[in-house]
């Protein structure tokens, strides 16, 4: 049972570190960004690249995803976001537009990973990093849970007291919950837009190279299996929330195990998705969703 | 690893209605610009491949066999002054686009034949609308019921399960007692392994199935299948997933401290182990083929692709499409003719005799190629030859 639940949380840990950046995104500056698998693919196909020439840390290698991430969400938002928002005065049509765009630049990382990997999977086995298992009293953990369980806590942490409490983190949400007043208040919806944008990127591909440690390897396409699972998590848990994506995440996580150590597993996907399907007929806006209010 | 998808029901079936009524509104068969009476300068055949797409390592490798069997054909003159000249279409997996690309070449008369895609989804597309057309098809992989449409369609990769019993030797000489199974209930053939094959093994060669789970077809994490094997500790664990998914099932089996036997199936091929390294050591497959098999038609094989290939060692995604191009050439020489009604003719001839192809003797049962079979093996760097099985 304790063991279930260190698996559970871990795989949880892993749907929030990759739906965090996607949440904070869409809950701020409205972009869903379904390039963001391929962010998280391509920063670890990088990192993989890479460490086929030289042999590197652990540390080194996150920290390699984590830059190549932010740059390829910038570039994302730069090359093709922004025109799409400068084009459509009509919000809810650049949020469309946005959402196809961002499926068609997903596709650009994918091809490229796809033709020189032949869609072989790729790990990191010439890391100077050594997986070891853990046994801690009645259950065992390797070390690449616990950094995972760490990164997911201090970056679900940190994100969460950036919103609430920094200037920027402020302003941020300031964007989410009105865009246009937030302008006319100061607020640079530009520099902020970059900066949601490299952060979310970021986030993706430390989520990538902590995934590739822990499943011993990836493929081109991992990127868009755990897009759909993040997706869910952030919308069962409530858009714009942190909160809410750690609890989607773990919620759906904790299903999948149940589902997996109790059945013979093919009904891991219509238990999960079910049970969301029955949170949000209860609940629409998810379980940490903020209430939207519509002046006329 | 037979590549199994199933297309969506409602859009195969409206795609596969309009084409068959395109086709039959565009007449049958002809061949390559031939009146039916000897061989043209050039006989075009269609090589749809995945060349991109999440199983490009099927397509770019089964290109290089077939290429290696045309410039062998060529060089050797096995058609006279005749030559294949292969087309390729990349599908990019997509099962819309191989029924393009097969429907350009059934109503182009210059094209003779097709050799077909790998993914079933992609060739259960295909099939139909060429067996209605009279176009001789040569399918590699593609190992769905429902494939082979015909007496137009050939498959040239044997089903796993007629020579997965060689798994069920290994084990009964490891004294397995105890085998747990986990395979990808998303893809047809491994679901198949999974349910029918290993249980029957089980039977036969004597151990029990003390577990057996199914994951999603895009399943990543296996931490809790993994634990939850580990506990029941089974003498073998039949993992029986796509290739990605191998060489992570694996790993996390062992780090749950599972120390059994791992047999697995020619997804665990093709490099496919290799970011699990040692702890993937001893895991076993039944395959078609293997590069170290001692067969003489293998060794010619794998010795020519080097050749051509800079050291490079084919793997069964290029032995099959190799075996499939000679089969191909074979059926057209038998035919003496361009014309599709001839060649499947001069294919069922050499069906029915067999030939000595890269995968050993190939005799088929209808229109479905049997072979021998090899176990492969992992010994933590590289692909093995399991010592004391056939080859």
């Amino acid at each position: 049972m304790a063991q279930n639940l260190i698996n559970a949380v871990t795989l949880g840990s892993l749907y929030l570190l990759f739906a965090l950046g996607m949440s904070l995104a869409w809950g701020t500056i409205g972009i869903l960004n379904f390039a963001h698998g391929s962010i998280f693919m391509f920063s670890s196909f990088t990192c993989y690249l890479l460490v086929q020439h030289i042999a590197l840390p652990m540390p080194l290698m996150i920290l390699i995803g984590l830059v190549v991430g932010a740059v390829l969400s910038v570039l994302v938002q730069v090359l093709a976001f922004e025109p799409i928002k400068r084009r459509n005065p009509d919000p809810h049509r650049a949020e469309l537009q946005i959402l196809v765009g961002g499926i068609g630049i997903a596709g650009i990382p994918l091809a490229v990973a796809q033709h020189l990997t032949k869609s072989v999977p790729f790990g990191y086995s010439k890391s100077t990093f050594e997986v070891e298992v853990l046994h801690l009293g009645p259950v065992q953990l390797t070390n690449v849970q616990l950094v995972i369980l760490a990164a997911a806590l201090v970056l679900a942490g940190g994100v969460g007291w950036w919103l609430r409490s920094a200037r920027a983190g402020l302003a941020l949400r300031a964007i989410g919950v009105d865009a246009e007043v937030a302008g006319i208040l100061g607020v640079n919806r530009r520099r902020l837009a970059l900066g949601t944008m490299a952060v979310a990127g970021a986030l993706a591909g430390v989520a990538g190279v902590l995934l590739t440690y822990y499943l011993g390897s990836i493929a081109a396409e991992s990127g868009d299996a755990f897009l759909l699972k993040a997706f869910a998590a952030i919308v069962l848990g409530g858009i714009g929330s942190v909160g809410g994506a750690v609890a989607g995440a773990m919620i759906l996580a904790l299903a999948e195990t149940a589902v997996v150590t109790q059945t013979s597993g093919m009904w891991v996907d219509a238990v999960s998705f079910g049970l969301i399907f029955a949170v949000l007929l209860l609940r629409p806006r998810g379980l940490f969703g903020r209430r939207e209010v519509r002046r006329t | 690893m037979k590549i199994a998808r199933w297309p969506r029901p409602a859009t195969m079936l409206a795609g596969a209605a309009v084409l068959v009524a395109g086709l039959t509104a565009c007449g049958g068969s002809s061949g390559a610009g031939t009146s039916g009476g000897g061989l043209p300068q050039t006989i075009k055949i269609m090589s749809i491949k995945e060349m991109t797409g999440a199983v490009a390592f099927a397509g770019t490798n089964a290109t290089k066999g077939i290429d290696l069997a045309v410039d062998e054909m060529n060089q050797q003159k096995f058609l006279g002054e005749s030559k294949l000249e292969i087309d390729l279409k990349d599908s990019a997996a997509s099962p819309q686009e191989a029924a393009s690309f097969a429907t350009q070449a059934l109503s182009d008369k210059d094209y003779s034949a097709i050799l077909g895609p790998a993914a079933s989804a992609q060739a259960a597309a295909v099939s139909p609308i060429a067996q209605k057309a009279k176009m001789p098809v040569i399918y590699t992989q593609a190992g769905s019921n429902g494939v082979l449409a015909g007496d137009y369609t050939y498959r040239v990769t044997a089903p796993a399960s007629s020579y997965f019993q060689l798994a069920g030797e290994y084990l009964r000489g490891k004294g397995v007692k105890t085998a747990a199974v986990l395979y990808n209930s998303g893809n047809p053939t491994l679901a198949e392994l999974g349910q029918q094959t290993a249980p029957q093994l089980g039977q036969k060669y004597g151990f029990t199935i003390t577990s057996s789970d199914g994951v999603q077809t895009n399943a990543q994490d296996f931490t809790a299948n993994g634990s939850k094997i580990a506990a029941a500790n089974p003498g073998a664990v039949f993992v029986l997933l796509n290739g990605p998914q191998n060489p992570t099932a694996i790993m996390q089996l062992r780090q749950n401290g599972y120390r059994g036997e791992i047999v697995g199936m020619t997804s665990m091929g093709a490099g496919n182990l290799a970011p699990a390294g040692q702890a993937a050591a001893g895991a076993v497959w039944p395959s078609d083929f293997s590069a170290l098999a001692e067969n003489e038609g293998a060794k010619k094989f794998v010795e020519a692709y080097k050749a051509k290939y800079n050291g490079e060692t084919p793997n069964n995604y290029a032995a099959e499409a190799y075996d499939a191009a000679w089969f191909l050439a074979r059926g057209i020489k038998e035919a003496g003719s361009a014309d599709r009604s001839k060649i499947q003719q001069g294919l069922a001839k050499v069906a029915a005799a067999g030939f000595e192809g890269a995968e050993g003797k190939l005799t088929f049962e209808g229109n479905d190629l049997r072979v021998q079979g090899v176990l492969a093996g992992w010994d933590g760097t590289k692909e093995i030859l399991v010592q004391g099985t056939r080859s």
